[in-house]
Formats: C-alpha cells, structure tokens, sequence
C-alpha cells in the first residue's frame, strides 16, 4: 500500500496514495472547522454590532472564543497539515514517511479538536482564544490542546522525515522547490511555536487541577511564544502558496532564489522575538526588552513579508513580459487571468496582507503608539486583515486547485467560484478597515456592549462609532456571504462533484 | 485551447513555457530593471505606509500632549 503512487495528468507529479488520503482527510476536516468558526463568527458580528445586539453576554464570549479556536487554530493548522503533507510528499515526487504515525496524529488532532469544542459548546471553557490566567477552563479543555499539540507535532516530524526519504531516495534533483523550502520554514516554526504551547500549556493543565500555581505575566510572555509564532506558521504557508499560485496560475518566476530564501530564514530567526508586541502595555516587562524585541528583532521578520511581498509580484510580472505582455507598466496585470479565482485569491491576498494588516501591525507594533491602540478595536481590525483577508483567502485560492489536482474534481458551480474570491476579499477590506478605524474612537475589542448599559459610569462614544461599527458588520456579512460560497462549493465538489477524467496509474 | 468545464485555466490551459531566449537577457534589457510595475506598486505601498504612521504619531502628540 505504502508503494501506490498516481500521476497528476497536469503537473506530472506522482502522489503518493497516503499523501493524497491525508490532504483530503485534514482539509475536510479544516473545512468543517471553517463552517463552525464562520457561524460563530456571523454571531459575533451580529452581537457588536450594537444596533442588532444578537446575543447574550454569557453565549457572547462562549461564541467568541469558539470562533477564536476554530479560526486561528483547527482550520488554519488542519490546512496547514495538507499543505505539509503537499509541498513534502506531492511536489518531491515521494512517499510519505511512517504513513500510520501520520494517521494517527491526524487522529490525535481531531481527537484534541473534538475534547476542545465539546468543551467550549458545553460553557466550561469561556475563556477566549488566549485563555489569559488566572482566567480558569475545564482540565479537559487544556488537555484537549495538549492532545492537538502533540498530534501536530508529530505531523512536522513527519514533514522533515519525508524530506530525508525525498532526498535518500533521489525522487528529485538539486534543492528542493522554493514552495518546499517555504513549508520548510514553516514547519521549523512549528516546532517553535508547539514547543512554547508545551511549556505554557502543561502548566497550565496542571494548574487547572490544582497542582501548581502558574503567573500570570510569565502565562502571557510564554504563551505569546505559541500564540504570535502560529499565525507566523501561517505567514510562512501563505507566502509558499502566493509562490504556488503564482507558478500554477500565470507561470510567474521566481527573481532570486537566494534573496527569497533568505527571506524565509528571517521569519525562522525573529519571529518568536517578535511576539514581544503583545506584551508591548504589560507592566512586567522592562522598555529595553520590548524596544529591543519589538525596534529590532520585529522589523527583521517584517523585512522578510516585505521582501516576499516583492518578488511574488515582481515574478509574475516578469513571468508575463517573457511571455510577451510588455506594454506599458501594468499590460502584464491588466491581462492577467483575473477570472481564475486562484489568481484573484492571490492578488487580493497580498493586497490585503501588505496594505492593511501589514502597515498596521508594524505602525502598532512602535511600543508608544501602541499605547492607543491597545486592546481597541483596531487590533483584530488589523489581524482580519492579516490572517482572514491574507491567509485564509489565499488558502481558498489554492483550493481551487487542490480540488481538480489532489481530489480529481471538478470545481462545483464554477461561475460562483469565479467570483467568490472579490467577494470575500471585498468585504474583508470593508470589515478591518472599518473596524480599524472604529478602533481609533476607542472601541475596546473583545467587549459584549459598548454603551456600559446598568454599569455605575456613563462613557459616551462619538456617534461615528455607531455609522463605523453597522459598517464592520455589513462587510463582515458581505465576507461571510463569500466565505459560504466557498464552503459549498468545497463540500459539493468534494463530495458530490463530476470527477475528473482517470490520470494514469503507476 | 483545451476548454474545461469547472477546472480553473491553471489546470485546463497551464501557463506556456517560458521562451528558450528568456533565461538569458537580450542586450537591450540588460542592466535595466526587470519589474517596473512592481516598483511602482512598491512606491504606492511605502506612501500609505508612511502616511499612516505619520498620523498615527500626530494622533499620538493630540492624544498625550508634553508640556
């Protein structure tokens, strides 16, 4: 069984039979994730949004932290285990090393997944996202992310033992492609990022049955090890799917393969430093620390998404004037194929990444202008922007392809599917943007009601507040809208759709 | 070209090969810069950006006045 390979007809490839079994597994499994973190999310919205006022405070922060969890952690890392298994297995044209072990980590993570939102769903585990201490969980709610850990864990370990297998078994000739070597990254940040998770977590699990005591300022600086350095997981899995894209939808080239490189290795070294931003207000830490941490080693790691979100574009400029579109300055963009949703995912992707999440997050991330913008409504307006508009949305670009290559389906209801991207990338550009700038009045974040109704003080917002939060909802409804377009067309496709004429079996 | 129903053209119609003379720049574009649409995007993003941090700083001085 470990033997059976297929060739992709379009690429060539040859796909490992456990390969192809274990990116359709977690990318189903990323895709029911995405549908309960989206509901949540729907809820969420309709809850700050202070006209509607949908839900109660208690089902509020519940809501909340389920569409927290889904989100940031089981479909972004479910996706991100497919994209592991795809730029080791897939694009090295190799077997999967220890395909039961890969099985059964998969099954770790969802066996954490399910502990973890019948924990949530049930209300003993009301405790956001960051489940800030002494903020207190269930047990089972910490061992449930201790279990989905450790099953993520053992899946990069199985990235880099199928990198040994490629290269033992010579399935492919020089370096490995620039995507592998993105993923690559990705997976050594991983294994920062769990090995932060492990310290935090297992304390606090302890903690939770009353075994030992944990700080509440060391929880936060330990835990925003794990929590900044996974959405640089994702960073570094979005940036090798702009690469992807860009080869699959117009044949982009890559500039310089050192340069682009490099760039990797930047968000291996200064990413975890750079989680300091968080802790930018906290009164533990010392300025020298944080203008060190922040002033320094941050801007080395923006430098990187700087430097990427250069030559993906760059490279599919100068793939398209090799290929003739050399008229004026944006012939090559004008003529690119904006009808191919992965093309568009693309381009809205970094878009949206570099222009609203990424001047954003470095203005916020100067320790004294954080001061007016911490925990307002402009921080998860710029993180949107960074992790829904960039990532996720790049993410249902690459579907698009996986669906006809990995799962050999056509895309269901392809004239949705075209422009599905602009609407989701559209109203993500509505909802950070307005959110952010509801942040600038104050707006705390994470706040059932903002009017402090029964509370013994009065606080007026201005009345802009009202005109920009109706207007974060309408775009976050427009973006949902997208976002169950997208779902429909992956499970019908999936599961449902016309397959693919047979490609040939080896 | 290969027409496909529900497959992106990525898929259908995969991008040509690039052009044998294109591994090796002809002496009209050497030393010239191979991505000016880029560049100009790249300029349109360093504006926006120092824009923002600008007022960000503005709002900072109105928000906490020294002296």
């Amino acid at each position: 069984m470990n033997g059976t390979f297929r060739v992709c007809p379009t690429t060539g490839l040859k796909v490992h039979a456990q390969a192809d079994g274990l990116i359709k597994a977690n990318a189903v499994v990323a895709t029911v994730t995405l549908l309960i973190g989206g509901i949540s999310a729907v809820l969420v919205l309709l809850t700050r949004w202070q006209a509607v006022h949908l839900l109660s405070a208690e089902w509020f922060y519940r809501m909340l932290t389920i569409h927290g969890m889904n989100m940031l952690i089981f479909f972004i890392l479910f996706f991100e285990m497919a994209v592991l298994y795809f730029a080791s297995a897939v694009l090295l044209n190799s077997r999967v090393a220890a395909p039961r072990l890969a099985w059964a980590a998969f099954g770790l993570m969802l066996v954490g997944t399910l502990v973890i939102e019948w924990t949530m769903f049930t209300g003993q585990a009301d405790v956001l996202f960051t489940s800030y201490v002494p903020l207190k969980a269930t047990s089972w709610y910490y061992l449930g992310v201790i279990l989905f850990a450790v099953g993520a864990l053992v899946v990069v370990c199985i990235f880099f033992a199928t990198l040994v297998v490629a290269k033992r078994e010579r399935t492919y000739e020089g370096s490995v492609p620039l995507v592998t070597f993105g993923a690559a990254a990705a997976a050594i940040i991983a294994v920062i990022t769990l090995g932060h998770g492990a310290a935090i977590y297992i304390p606090t699990y302890l903690w939770s049955l009353g075994i030992m005591n944990v700080d509440a300022q060391v929880y936060r600086l330990v835990w925003w090890g794990l929590g900044h350095s996974s959405q640089q997981i994702n960073v570094a899995a979005m940036v090798s799917i702009w690469y992807l894209l860009g080869a699959l939808t117009v044949g982009s080239v890559v500039l310089n393969e050192k340069v682009s490189r490099t760039a990797f290795v930047l968000y291996v070294l200064f990413i975890c430093m750079a989680s300091a931003h968080h802790l930018l207000v906290d009164p533990g830490m010392g300025p020298a620390w944080k203008v060190w941490n922040t002033s320094y080693a941050m801007y080395l790691a923006v430098l990187a998404s700087m430097v990427h979100g250069f030559t993906v574009p760059a490279g599919i400029e100068l793939g398209q004037r090799l290929r003739g579109l050399t008229k004026g300055m944006f012939e090559w963009l004008r003529r690119a194929p904006w009808g191919d949703p992965g093309f568009s995912s693309l381009i809205f992707s970094i878009i949206i990444f570099g222009f609203v999440a990424g001047i954003t997050g470095v203005t916020f991330g100067t320790e004294q202008i954080n001061i007016i913008a911490h925990n307002t409504l402009r921080i998860p307006g710029h993180f949107h922007a960074a992790v829904v508009g960039g990532t996720a949305l790049a993410f249902m670009g690459v579907t698009y392809y996986v669906i006809p290559l990995i799962f050999r389906k056509q895309v269901a209801f392809y004239p949705l599917a075209k422009i599905q991207p602009y609407l989701f990338a559209l109203g993500m550009l509505i909802f950070s943007v307005a959110m952010t700038f509801a942040g600038t009045f104050g707006v705390p974040r994470r706040h059932w009601d903002i009017t402090f109704a029964q509370a013994p003080f009065d606080l007026q917002f201005s009345p802009a507040v009202d005109l920009l939060l109706g207007i974060t909802a309408v775009g976050g409804l427009i973006a949902a809208l997208g976002g169950a377009i997208y779902l429909i067309i992956t499970v019908w496709s999936v599961f449902f759709g016309r397959p693919l004429e047979a490609g040939g079996q080896a | 070209m290969m027409a496909m129903h529900g497959v992106p053209p990525g898929v259908a119609n995969p991008p040509a090969p690039l052009p044998p003379e294109a591994s090796e720049p002809s002496a009209e574009h050497r030393g010239r810069f191979s991505s000016p649409g880029t560049m100009i995007l790249v300029v349109v993003f360093l504006v926006a950006f120092v824009v923002y941090y600008f007022v960000n700083w503005n709002l900072l001085s109105f928000l906490w006045r020294i002296g």
